[in-house]
């Protein structure tokens, strides 16, 4: 009976020591810290802590938290062992958090780091990471007053020759002789769409020369928006042009929100009405084929811009012109020749030798094997 | 006065909304949101007009009787239609759904799918080679299209048999997509973002101002 005591008593030491052993392996998430996540609106805690051992016997790691004098409460899913942070996104601002990393085994068996300090989410005002977007952009914008106020003083701007804008007057006195009208599509982008302000602006030019010459201007519309808008702008222009009598509301009008059934609107409109000229100007997508194609077959001169580099061969192929991306945004300082447009004009190509700059000195330092412009353009996306 | 309040509410907001991009804190987020619920809501007073506008031109035509007038009459049709059917039961109505599926879908498609037509005109007329630059973009758009279509590499190493370049038209295809296509792609985009900027930067500060209605 003392014998077979003392095997359960040496057993029970033999186990214990046994788990103590392995729970010694199973060491506790180091350097756990928490803080307020960086450049967010205070709606997130970042958890940190130091990778385990390849030995550690970790297979997995829980977070903890813990509200004021609450208790520990388990969030999220079981984190795999190669993480070393977490991001609690479901805190309330104004309440503090505090965490506890615990490392998990196959066993089962747990370890709980220490308990971080109380941290809570804060409101930024800034995002430090944007940091470089805002000088670079900042530069540009300066580059761009700095031309502006250039030319408010009479300096002389040079602008390149641009073909399509160059051959608006000439669409235009073709449609007057032939006394057939001159279609103007806005494209399918809404007002808040950038293209389709630069469209509207192009639009107002050519509405002061079909007031001059008394051709009838067809504006079919997709956005109700626009649609108003684009009344407005006309109108004026052919009250500025002293032509208010030549004005037509119905020549602007809505055609539907459906971006194919818009489509076949305005291709019936060319096939019945074969306009002399026709404007293609703004955003597109798959029926600016479709529009530009049977403009052609009609025997059209047409000019398209687009600032959708995917819309843009079906453009050069189908049409007469192509304004090219940037190009349509300069058509209005074209167009109008006003000094302070055509300063921006300048603006806008210091920008872009500002990025072309960048893009030399940053192939050639990479190619010297230093890489921080690479860095610094890879943090700022 | 006419003039003004739409431009300082121009540059106001044109302002907010940049700061905006630059701010995650809640109150820049509040205003972002805010700003794009009253879009939503400026879309349907809008539709409204549009609607207006849609029915007096089409009225006009068939008072008038203009040139092709009996299309006016099918716009008149499929709208009170629509409406009859989709204001009172709602879009989830089974005849609604059934028009369209089977009317406003159908239609669509048939639109969508002349483009395969339209594609090999245009194409036609962009790939006649009569100047070097329209042959190299022959050239060009037969590799992409070998490298593109099944029957391609057939075609490609049967042509090619005699020379080393065998089996090399889909990789001939990747590098014109990633080196030649993607830099021109690239160079526009880059022109395309600074020209929104500087147009943006001409609308908040007033200098374009030619979408309010005229010039000055």
């Amino acid at each position: 009976m003392i014998k077979i005591t003392q095997w359960i008593v040496v057993t029970l030491v033999l186990c214990l020591s046994v788990s103590v052993a392995f729970s010694q392996g199973l060491a506790p998430p180091s350097n756990v810290t928490a803080v307020d996540t960086p450049n967010d609106d205070g709606s997130s805690i970042t958890i940190k802590w130091d990778t385990a051992a390849e030995d550690s016997g970790v297979s997995g790691y829980q977070i903890l938290r813990q509200i004021a004098d609450g208790e520990l409460e388990a969030i999220g899913d079981l984190l795999p062992v190669e993480a070393t942070s977490y991001v609690d996104s479901a805190i309330e601002q104004g309440t503090a958090y505090s965490y506890v990393v615990r490392a998990v085994d196959e066993t089962e068996a747990t370890v709980d780091s220490d308990q971080t300090a109380p941290v809570e989410g804060k409101d930024q005002w800034f995002h430090t990471g944007k940091v470089p977007l805002l000088i670079t952009m900042l530069l540009f914008s300066a580059a761009i007053l700095w031309n502006i106020y250039d030319a408010r003083r009479g300096k002389d701007i040079f602008v390149r020759r641009i073909p399509g804008l160059e051959a608006v007057d000439e669409a235009i006195g073709r449609a007057t002789e032939m006394g057939r009208s001159i279609l103007y599509s806005t494209g399918l982008g809404g007002v808040s769409g950038v293209a389709t302000i630069a469209s509207m602006t192009i639009l107002a030019q050519v509405a002061r020369r079909t007031a001059d010459y008394e051709t009838a201007l067809r504006v079919p519309c997709r956005d109700p928006i626009v649609l108003n808008v684009v009344r407005e702008m006309v109108k004026t222009a052919y009250l500025e042009e002293g032509r208010p009598d030549a004005y037509n509301e119905d020549d602007i009008f809505f055609v539907t929100n459906s971006q194919f059934a818009y489509a076949a609107g305005v291709e019936g409109m060319m096939l019945r009405e074969r306009p002399a000229a026709i404007f293609l100007q703004g955003t597109f997508y798959a029926e600016s084929l479709i529009l530009a194609e049977t403009g052609n077959s009609v025997g059209a001169i047409q000019i398209a811009g687009t600032d959708s580099e995917h819309q843009l061969p079906f453009f050069i192929a189908a049409c007469d012109y192509t304004l090219i991306g940037e190009e349509l945004y300069a058509a209005s300082a074209y167009l109008s020749r006003e000094p302070m447009l055509l300063g921006s004009l300048r603006g806008q190509d210091w920008g872009k030798l500002l990025i072309f700059s960048a893009i030399i000195l940053g192939v050639a330092l990479e190619l010297s094997g230093i890489s921080w412009i690479t860095t610094l353009l890879q943090r700022v996306n | 006065m006419k003039r003004q309040v739409p431009l300082v509410l121009c540059f106001v907001f044109g302002i907010a909304m940049i700061f905006t991009r630059f701010s995650p804190h809640s109150v820049s987020q509040w205003i972002y949101e805010e700003v794009i619920s009253w879009i939503l809501i400026i879309g349907p007073f809008a539709l409204v007009l549009a609607t207006v506008t849609l029915i007096q031109t089409h009225t006009t035509r068939i008072r008038r009787r203009t040139e092709h007038w009996q299309y006016s009459l099918v716009v008149f049709a499929g709208l009170i239609i629509m409406v009859l059917i989709g204001v009172p039961f709602g879009p989830q109505n089974s005849i609604f759904e059934w028009l369209y599926n089977n009317v406003q879908l159908p239609m669509d498609a048939t639109m969508f799918s002349l483009l395969a037509f339209f594609i090999a005109s245009a194409a036609y007329r962009a790939f006649r080679a009569r100047t070097f630059e329209a042959s190299l973009l022959l050239l060009t758009a037969v590799v992409v299209m070998m490298g593109n279509v099944p029957i391609g590499d057939f075609i490609w190493n049967t042509i090619m048999s005699w020379s080393p370049w065998t089996d090399k038209v889909s990789e001939a295809r990747q590098w014109i997509l990633d080196n030649p296509n993607l830099s021109a792609r690239r160079g526009i985009i880059l022109g395309v973002s600074l020209g929104v900027i500087s147009q943006s930067i001409r609308i908040i500060l007033g200098i374009e101002r030619s979408y309010l209605g005229g010039g000055d």
